[in-house]
Order: C-alpha cells, then structure tokens, then sequence
C-alpha cells in the first residue's frame, strides 16, 4: 500500500493526515494542476452494466457524476460517493465549494485531492467562490486547520492548491439518451415506457430506485397524452407556472425538456457566465493562478447566477451578475454547448434545470449547514453503449441526427444529453460527532 | 498569519479610495495616546489588533490556545490616561442637529436627530441604532462616510425613548400598558415620519436616493420600512447590522440576565465610557467617547453615590422583543430594493438566511473581529462596505452590459446598412 493509498484510507475515516504529508500532497497536486487548462476537458465515460438479479449487479464503469458544492460536509460527500459509485470505478466532476460551513473542511478537500492526485484521469475538480483566501478566513475553513493543526500552514497549502484549480470543464461525447438503469424496479409504477424510448431525464433516489423517468417526445410534443399522464412529473412538466412539484423545480416547470439537435459539449463552472466571456476560448485565455479576484471575468464564472430576467442584472450578492435565459442560449449556440451544469446556489431539491434546459444547477450539500432541511443530487452523464454503438457526437452537421429523435429542432437549440439525477439525503446524525453548539451572543436588542 | 494579515490588508487597501481619508483631530488626538483604533485600524494594522480578532472569530467556532503574543487579557486601552475617556462633541462628527415636532392620533413627539446634509444630487444614509442605544451610535462611521464619499449626507435618528427625542402622550395611556409605545410598526412609522419631516424643514424639493442602514433594533426596523414600499424608487437599498431573527430570538431569552449584569450607574460619564471601553461592549475608544454619553443621564436625585444612570430602561422595553424580531427574516428577504447584511458571526445566520444566502438573495458580510456594535467596533470598514454597496445599487450610475435581443437589433441595423 503506497503513502497516498494510506493517506486515503486515513482520510476516509475522516482522520487528518499529519502536515508534512498535506504539504507533500498539495506539492504534487499543484504540479498536477497546473498542466490543466483553465477549461479542463473530460470525456463522458461509456457505462457498461451487467445486469443480473439487483444484488448482484455489478457496474464495471459507471457514467460521470458531475457534483455541486459540499462545504465541508465530510459524511454526505461519503453518502454521494455511496450513491454515485466509487472511486475509481466511477469518474467524478467536482464544480467547487469544497470548504467552508461544514465541520470538515479539511478531510472532505484533502480526500478530494488526494483522489486527485492517484487517480488524475477519473476526478475533476473546479475552483468555487469559496476556494479563496478572503472567503476561507471568515466561513470555517481557516478556523478549521487553526483548530486541527495549531497553525496556519496546512490552510496556505490549500490556498496554493486553489489558486491553480481550473475555472471550468468541458464534458464532451455525453449520450443523448441514457442507458439502460441501474434499477429493476423501474416500471412499477406503471409507466408505459418501452426500453427502446429515449428517456431525457432521470431521477433516481438513494437506494437507485427510479423516481421518475421523462422521455423526450415527452418535452418536444405536448400532445402526445399518454406519455405525459403515465409520468408522475405530469401536472408541472407541462408548463404549469406552479414550481412545485416533486424533486427537481426544473424537470417539473422551469424546463420542459429540451428538442433538437443532439451532441454539443456540456460546460461545467462554478457560478455561470460573464459579461466579458463570450466563449469558451476566452475562459481559456484568463491568467487563472491569482487569489479570486473582487471583479471582472475570472469572479464572474465563480459568482454569477442565472435568473429568470431579460439579459444582465445586478447580482444582489455583491460580487458576480445575474444573466438571464437569452445570454445562456446564445453563449450555447455560439459555442456548440447542448448545457450548462453549475452549482453555487442551494436548491431545495438538488438540482434545477432552467431556460428550457439549457443550464442547470446542482447542489451537492444535503441539510446544508445543518439546518436547512434540503436534498442534494448528483447529474450523471453516460456514453452510451448501448445504442448499436452510435454515439451522437457534436460534429458541426446538425441534420446528421435529427432523424432519430424524431420531433422537429427549435431555434438552432442543441438539444441536453441524456440527464440522471441521484438525489440523497444527509448522512444519518449520529454518525457525525458534530461539535458542541456554539453559545448565543449575549446581547441582540 | 502575518501572510494572511498582508493579504487581508491589501485587499482591504484596493477597496479603499486612493487618497487616505483624513482623520478627524480626536482620532489623532487618541491615537498619540498609543491607543489602537480601529477606525484607524485599517491602515496601520497593528498585529494587535487582529490577534484580537481571530481570537474572538474563534472562540465561536472552537478551541484555538492563544499564542503568548496575543495579549488576550491585555486591557483595551492599556494604561489609559484621563484623556482618552474624555467624551467627544457630536458636533466633531455631524453638522447639525435638528429637533422635529411629529405627532400622531394619540401623542406628540420630538424628534432629535443628527444631520449632515447631502450635497446636491448626493444620497442620503439614514442610520437607525439598536434599542438602548442612540443617534451618536452611528457618529464615527458617519463622519468617514462623508469623507470616502463627500457628496453624501448622512442622517442619525433618535428612537423614541432614546436620546433626545421624547414622547408627549396627549390622551393618558392604558395603565396596563407601557409607557412608551416601542412597537415596530411605532418605530417604522417613527422613522418615515422623520424623513418627512425632514424633507420639509430641509427645504428639499424631493427626497434623496436614501440607503437605510439599522443596527440590531434599527435593522429590524429599516427592514420593515423597505417592506412598507413607502420610500418608493428612492430606496436604492438597506443594510442590516449584526441582527438575525432566529439568532436574536435565541437571545431573548438570556437577555435580562445580561441586563442585570450591567452596572445600574456610574460616578462618572468617564467612568461609563471606561466601562464599555473595558468590558469590550464597544472596543473602539474612540466611537465609545462619541455615543456613551448620550446612553446615561444624571439621576433626579442630587446625592445619588452614582448620579448617571442609563437612559433607557431597557428592561422595560421587553414586552416588545419579540414583536421586533418576528417575521424579520422573510421581510428582509423580500422587501425591495439592495440588501446587505452585516454580522459580527457567522453563525448568527439563522435557517432562512441561510438558504436566502447560499441562493445569493442579497449579499452577507462577516466582520468576526467585531462585537455586536459592528459600526462603532469597526466604523472604518463597515463604512467602506456601506459606501460600496451604495456604489453598487446606485441607479443613476448603473451600467449593464448591452441586452442579447438589442445587440441582435444593432447587428441587423448594421447588416441593413451594409
């Protein structure tokens, strides 16, 4: 067992690894970082199941789960790992906010990285707006390795490491459809999906049970009623304006699934898009190795929200903008982008797809700060091996496919890939040893 | 540390205006002391200073074992001379003050509050101060305000029962109500009122771009005048200091007990700004020479050992705790207009807040080396963060990048022209 493999094994069990050990660790995950661009590309990997009774099923090579923020949520980001499969096994994109809030900070970035750096082809990690030195010294991250080391040394390390993060990644070759499910239990609820309909998007729970499956004939061609009564998502995913609906705000209102061309690459960031960033390229071209600054296009991309406004707004945050569902499909278009996956804000339902799909947000932090009762999800990508080995892949010919998915392109819109969501709860309580609650302030009128 | 210090300072420095703002001469006068002010803090960070700070930042998230350098029982003031308690003049800080006759259906009412007239076209901060507190409380930050942003006035109110505004019931009250009515909705109404008249006094054509800006008590209540809409498009936006509602409610309970804690009364005005000062309730000297005063007045009884007692009789303010924090919380979130909040913690953001937050509803600001007066512990920076998030809201000067649909219109002009 080589050091990295024990220091993994240690972190695993969310114990620290002596400092000299981080400071060896972040030497070498910087040396492995800076080699990647600013937009790090990544290959959506091909799921190969076999499939036998439920217990015995065995996934030799899971899909992507691309994450959200986890705030130093050690015991949930074990839960994902549970949930989503295990590394190596499973390929893993991190969209930043690995620390600060939670109570483990440090074991839950160290573990990242550390996963990192013996397993550099199967985890991606992105910087975040909380992979920074201003905004670790106030939210916990830097109190933490104060706490857990008696100095600040393994806390500048980290602060190394974030400086080289990449600001972005690029998953390219995701399937249009996904493959066949984890789960046996699919069609008790009495859908009428046949295996040979393409399914746009997934939800499963915890335990892979599919919770709702929406086909894409569903979104492109509202008539087509049997399909949508047998879906339980049915009632909101026709564009009700009501957002409730079962998991996922997006999947039940803000997005109606997506009808197109398929292919187009997926762009994961942080927080989202910036006025001073038109395309991909220009992300690439930023001098990325620098403490997040207050402005311009490097705190845009890990600050800005999307919503439902009409081109730029003023970000109430006081740091980033807010950009509406027109800048999100013309950067789409213009850049060969079939959808935008980000994290940042926190959804009560995991995730939430929004401007007819073409961005969504994933939130990785179940009960985020303990105390505010949401679920967190997960967004696999598959390629799909299934489909006769056709893989639709962006090649620049946009009719090249456009018979197979049968309803008709709208507006030069490149259609999602293929969506599963794994959603989960936070870890049990008991197992977190969480620290005593902090006393009130004394005085408040 | 010191690299952090360094960072934390230059960036602190970029945010500042490139010409060091001016210290007033009692700050000069008080730094010869060889004191550590905070308002001066920023720009000769001392390392004392900041030990003080991560030492409280924390003892709120665990245990850190102070280094031998921390001095964390080092009395503030060291060995403060006589001077350095000496109180301040508001006059240092504001321009005027002007006294404003309200009423309402059942009382009359004269508002004392503080004024620095804006300069033509310049916003206006209104600044409410917590309960037990005063106009004065805002003194400090005020006078660096209007340095780092000369066209901007600023103006200080007293709540009703605090410092020099005082209340003329007209019809007696029911007996088995408090005296003084310190309801929100009171207070809310209070406030505009003062506005108004303000305005009229002033000679204002119309009312300023106003941000509101409230401390603890005060947050609750400029957050329930920016729900109100009253303000209308002259609200550009409102910050709230140091006060969550579930957090303060929490506090409720233990705040008798923290009120009996306090001395009743004081020999001396000097003695009651030494007992801040010392008790660390205001940490910056400074700030504690301008606003303690103006918390105590002189016992009717002429022989009393201690003849200064505190003004407001907090305790008797009780029954309305909790009607002043209730529901703060949504208000805050969905009231119009820029918001910012201000901590002292942050662990003080209650489960709303949280989620407002981490869905980027308005932007939070942590100053763990504050205590809960915020703007009197660090007015130098809570200034600069306010004066900030004016720039940021201010309308008239807002510029977004050009919209999808007019860029598409431009380039079809231009294809049409071609």
């Amino acid at each position: 067992m080589s050091d990295l493999d024990r220091a993994i094994a240690q972190l695993r069990a969310c114990r620290p690894i002596p400092e000299p050990q981080v400071r060896e660790l972040c030497y070498k995950a910087r040396e492995l970082l800076i080699e990647e661009g600013n937009v790090v590309g990544v290959d959506a990997p091909v799921t190969v199941r076999i499939h036998t009774i439920p217990a015995l099923r065995l996934a030799l090579m899971n899909g992507l789960q691309i994450c959200g923020d986890i705030h130093g949520q050690f015991h949930d980001l074990m839960e994902l790992f549970r949930v989503g499969g295990d590394v190596p096994e499973t390929n893993y994109l991190f969209m930043g906010d690995f620390v600060d809030r939670g109570f483990y900070s440090l074991e839950s970035f160290l573990l990242l990285l550390c996963l990192k750096v013996r397993y550099p082809d199967r985890i991606t990690l992105i910087r975040g707006n909380h992979e920074s030195r201003q905004i670790t010294t106030v939210y916990g991250f830097y109190d933490e390795c104060l706490r857990k080391y008696g100095s600040a040394n393994v806390w500048r390390y980290c602060c190394e490491v974030f400086d080289y993060l990449a600001l972005g990644a690029l998953v390219m070759g995701a399937s249009n459809t996904l493959g066949t499910s984890t789960s046996t239990s699919t069609n008790e609820s009495g859908t009428q999906l046949t295996e040979e309909e393409e399914i746009e998007i997934e939800i499963l729970n915890s335990a892979g049970d599919v919770m709702s499956r929406i086909p894409r004939s569903m979104a492109a061609s509202s008539d087509n009623h049997e399909t949508v009564n047998s879906s339980p998502l049915s009632e909101t995913s026709r564009g009700a304006p009501a957002r409730s609906g079962p998991v996922g705000t997006g999947a039940t209102s803000d997005s109606l699934g997506s009808v197109g061309n398929p292919g187009g690459a997926v762009l994961c960031v942080h927080g989202g898009l910036s006025p001073l960033v038109e395309t991909v390229d220009k992300i690439r071209l930023l001098d990325r190795k620098q403490e997040v600054p207050h402005e311009g296009p490097m705190c845009d991309l890990l600050w800005s929200d999307p919503d439902e406004i009409e081109g730029w707004g003023l970000s109430p945050r006081g740091a980033g903008f807010l950009f509406g569902a027109d800048i999100v499909k013309l950067f789409n278009h213009r850049n060969n982008l079939s959808l935008i996956a980000r994290a940042h804000q926190l959804v009560m339902e995991g995730f939430k797809e929004m401007f007819d799909a073409s961005i969504v947000t994933v939130w990785s932090a179940p009960n985020y700060c303990y105390r505010c009762g949401n679920v967190a999800a997960i967004l696999e990508l598959t390629e799909d091996g299934s489909n006769g080995g056709y893989i639709p892949r962006a090649n620049g010919d946009v009719n090249r496919t456009g018979d197979l998915l049968g309803p008709v392109a709208a507006g030069g819109q490149i259609s999602g890939p293929g969506r599963r969501y794994r959603v989960f709860e936070a870890a049990p309580q008991d197992s977190r040893g969480m620290p005593a609650k902090k006393p009130v302030a004394d005085y408040f009128l | 540390m010191s690299d952090l210090q360094r960072s934390f300072v230059k960036a602190k420095l970029a945010r500042l205006p490139p010409e060091a703002p001016m210290s007033p001469e009692p700050l000069r006068e008080g730094h010869e002391d060889g004191e550590s002010l905070d308002t001066l803090g920023i720009l000769h960070h001392d390392p004392h200073d900041d030990d003080a700070s991560s030492a409280s930042s924390a003892s709120s998230t665990g245990t850190i074992k102070p280094l031998a350098s921390r001095n964390l029982f080092a009395r503030p003031g060291g060995a403060s001379s006589k001077k350095s308690q000496d109180q301040l003049p508001w006059s240092d800080f504001f321009e005027q003050e002007l006294y404003l006759e309200g009423s309402f259906d059942k009382e009359n009412i004269t508002y004392h509050v503080y004024l620095t007239p804006p300069a033509a076209s310049g916003p206006l901060f209104v600044t409410h101060h917590g309960a037990g507190s005063s106009g004065l409380s805002f003194a400090v930050f005020a006078s660096i305000v209007r340095k780092m942003l000369p066209s901007a006035g600023i103006l200080s109110v007293d709540a009703r029962g605090h410092g020099e505004t005082v209340v003329h019931t007209k019809v007696p009250r029911d007996p088995s109500q408090p005296p003084i009515d310190y309801s929100l909705s009171t207070l809310s109404k209070d406030l505009l009122q003062v506005l108004e008249l303000c305005k009229e006094k002033m000679d204002w054509k119309e009312q300023p771009s106003m941000i509101l800006v409230g401390h603890s008590l005060g947050g609750a209540v400029v957050t329930d005048v920016a729900k109100t809409g009253e303000l209308g498009d002259k609200l550009l936006g409102y910050a709230v200091l140091d006060v969550v509602e579930g957090s303060a409610m929490d506090a409720l309970q233990s705040m008798q007990t923290y009120l009996s804690s306090r001395p009743p009364a004081f020999p001396s005005i000097a003695s009651g700004i030494e007992w801040h000062t010392r008790s660390r309730t205001i940490r910056n000297p400074t700030s504690a020479r301008v606003s303690v005063p103006s918390l105590l007045r002189r016992d009717a009884d002429p022989n009393a050992p201690r003849p200064w007692i505190w003004h407001t009789d907090l305790s008797a303010t009780q029954p309305f705790w909790e009607n002043w924090f209730i529901g703060l919380s949504k208000k805050f979130l969905e009231a119009k207009g820029g918001k910012l909040l201000l901590l002292a913690g942050t662990d003080r953001l209650d489960k709303e807040l949280t989620i407002g937050q981490m869905q980027g509803k308005y932007q939070l600001q942590v100053f763990p080396e504050a205590g809960h007066f915020i703007q009197e512990d660090l007015p130098e920076r809570t200034a600069a963060l306010v004066v900030e998030f004016y720039k940021r809201n201010d309308r008239s000067t807002l510029v977004l990048p050009p919209k999808v649909a007019d860029i598409l219109k431009a380039k079809q002009q231009q294809q049409q022209k071609q």
